[in-house]
């Protein structure tokens, strides 16, 4: 920043001030910090960066004249080196669920501020006080239209794991955390009574879906190509990357019984440059027809409850809020404290020869 | 090299002090912070992380040996023939160095798919009647990375067959040498050099690969690489994850010790 010219950049604000005060004289004593000249927004890329653009980045940029700057792809590792180091080059970054817990725990996250950012809409479970719930979002089965007609897919983990009745390729991700809930259900625990998992029986239930997996997924979009390409004619997948699939009119369709439901979140770096511009950036994001705008966009609901207000009827059915009970939420909880084991365990497993 | 000379390295030196070799000291300090060596137990003594070790050993070495069938002849035959060809060739080999590794990698899964572009001519051709097995296993990571490397083996085998003086097989076509023999007696010794250093920088970089192998092997190729950055992003074990590096820099060490003995006794000879 030039400290050496102040000057008419300070008058040019002092001018800003005045009229605004002039307009609303709560500007003023609420004291703004310094406006920056942009902020950094790190976040996954890809489509929900558009969609983040159109929903929120845009009225932000033209609301407060500052730039909004987005990085990717979210990392753990480079936040913890970040915040460590001193040099914290994001003010707002995503962050996944389990991640947001062991970094709350290891101090690497600054509070949300109650008095900038309004969560009074939100449900009790999302009102963390280091982590702001921005979006809700499932792994689910989707499948091909053509081979499974007429819903005769499987619907629930237990036909997924019967191949004799619902022959074909599958695919699963290559990642302990949603496959071993799967496993666990299939084998018939209750899906509200998974945790503590029992790595045990669900690594012996998944044993017998192995041969069947053609390909374990690493990326996001490979679960809706791979049906696209019919390498596969079922694929567990993120909710909003089927849907993506399924506007542009591709032979897929989503059952949402059982699926996996995660909380998507971002958070304030400690040691931010801008903390009190990011959380400007979240009471953005926390606006339910914003929200509504980036649902629509990607089949990720918020979780400002009023935002289904405001989705268009045809979008609603794509959205995993609307079928909350038929799911269950992954337990950040349990894998902020065995996560580290559960992936030993299946990369262990993965290794077995069939 | 004498004291003055080494005067102009010393900016690139000192960068590399700085910003490489430091960080790399500082980072494999993590793996004995605590005092002990656990997490070199660890990498070392459990089944699971031994195994990788030896996958990626074993994956390296079959793409070094791939990468070298394919590359000889293609070096081979780009410093041997017209200037016109050979620039064609370079641009062959040259562009795919300029894709990006995840546009290349996404290409080889459409084109080696169950119904991918190869598996739909054969047998649309009648050559097979089910489609090969090329993706999402051993042989589509093998597919892909021979594809990737392939340059870092050419281009070092062109510039030894280069240097080889003309005017030497010309000599034995002359004495009535037959090609064969020409290649094995002049050529081949000739050019060892280029092609341990190709096969070096083609073992030292599949050893550290990680894209590739996670995409067309379908989760199932395991490569240490895959490991290290599981410990770094999602567990955050960075101890373990510089142990487990420490161990494949000083695998990769000594890989790169032999090969050089190797071709300074072929250059000294």
């Amino acid at each position: 920043m030039d400290i050496k010219r102040p000057h008419r950049r300070h008058v040019l604000s002092l001018v800003g001030g005045a009229a605004a005060v002039g307009v609303s004289g709560r500007a003023f004593a609420q004291a703004e910090p310094p406006k920056p000249t942009q902020i950094v927004v790190n976040h996954s890329g890809g489509s929900m960066g558009t969609a983040m653009r159109k929903a929120f980045f845009n009225g932000f940029e033209k609301k407060y004249g500052i730039r909004v700057v987005e990085t990717s792809p979210v990392d753990f590792g480079k936040l913890r080196a970040m915040v460590d180091s001193g040099n914290v080059e994001w003010d707002l970054t995503e962050i996944g669920g389990q991640d947001a817990i062991r970094a709350s725990k290891l101090n690497l996250l600054d509070k949300v501020d109650p008095k900038v950012v309004d969560r009074s809409k939100y449900p009790p479970t999302a009102q963390n006080p280091n982590v702001f719930a921005s979006s809700v979002y499932t792994t689910i089965i989707g499948y091909r239209t053509d081979v499974f007609k007429g819903g005769t897919h499987p619907k629930s983990w237990a036909e997924w794991w019967d191949v004799k009745k619902f022959p074909g390729a599958r695919s699963m991700r290559n990642h302990p955390t949603d496959n071993l809930e799967f496993a666990l259900i299939a084998d018939g625990v209750p899906k509200d009574k998974v945790y503590p998992i029992d790595f045990d029986r669900a690594f012996k239930k998944l044993d017998q879906i192995k041969p069947h997996v053609t390909a374990w997924w690493s990326t996001g979009q490979q679960p809706a190509q791979l049906l696209l390409d019919k390498e596969v004619v079922l694929a567990t997948g993120w909710n909003g990357r089927f849907y993506d699939v399924i506007k542009k009119g591709g032979p897929i369709e989503i059952e949402w019984n059982e699926g996996a439901l995660k909380q998507g979140s971002f958070a304030i770096p400690r040691g931010a440059k801008n903390p009190y511009w990011a959380n400007k950036m979240l009471a953005e994001l926390a606006v339910p027809q914003q929200q509504a705008v980036y649902a629509s966009e990607l089949g990720y609901p918020g979780l400002n409850l009023e935002s289904l207000n405001f989705v268009d009827a045809k979008v609603k059915p794509y959205l995993p809020t609307a079928y909350l009970d038929k799911q269950f939420w992954i337990s950040d909880e349990w894998y902020a404290e065995n996560g580290a084991k559960a992936q030993e365990l299946w990369n262990a497993w993965m290794l077995k020869k069939a | 090299m004498t004291t003055r000379a080494a005067w102009p390295a010393l900016p690139a030196l000192i960068l590399l002090l700085v910003f490489f070799l430091f960080p790399v000291v500082r980072m494999l300090g993590f793996s004995v912070e605590a005092g002990t060596l656990d997490w070199y137990a660890k990498a070392l003594g459990e089944g699971l992380y031994l195994r990788v070790f030896w996958n990626t050993f074993e994956i390296a070495l079959l793409v070094t040996l791939f990468c070298l069938l394919l590359g000889y002849p293609l070096g081979f035959l780009m410093a041997t023939t017209t200037p016109g060809w050979a620039t064609f060739g370079f641009i062959c080999v040259l562009l795919p160095l300029w894709t990006s590794v995840l546009v290349r990698t996404y290409a080889w899964m459409v084109l080696l798919g169950r119904n991918g572009v190869l598996n739909r001519t054969l047998m649309e051709s009648g050559l097979t009647t089910d489609p090969l097995p090329l993706l999402h296993n051993f042989t589509g990571v093998l597919i892909g990375m021979v594809h990737v490397l392939l340059p870092y083996m050419v281009l070092p085998i062109y510039g030894a067959v280069r240097r080889v003086d003309p005017a030497i097989p010309a000599a034995a076509a002359g004495l009535g040498a037959s090609s064969a023999r020409i290649f094995w007696r002049i050529y081949l010794p000739l050019t060892l050099n280029g092609i341990f250093a190709g096969s070096v920088l083609v073992f030292v970089l599949s050893l550290g690969f990680f894209i590739t192998p996670a995409l067309l092997g379908g989760g199932r190729v395991m490569m240490i690489a895959v490991l290290i950055e599981q410990q770094v992003r999602e567990t955050l074990n960075w101890p373990f994850a510089a142990a487990l590096s420490a161990v494949l820099l000083v695998f990769t060490f000594a890989v790169y010790a032999v090969a050089q003995r190797f071709t300074q006794s072929e250059a000294t000879r």
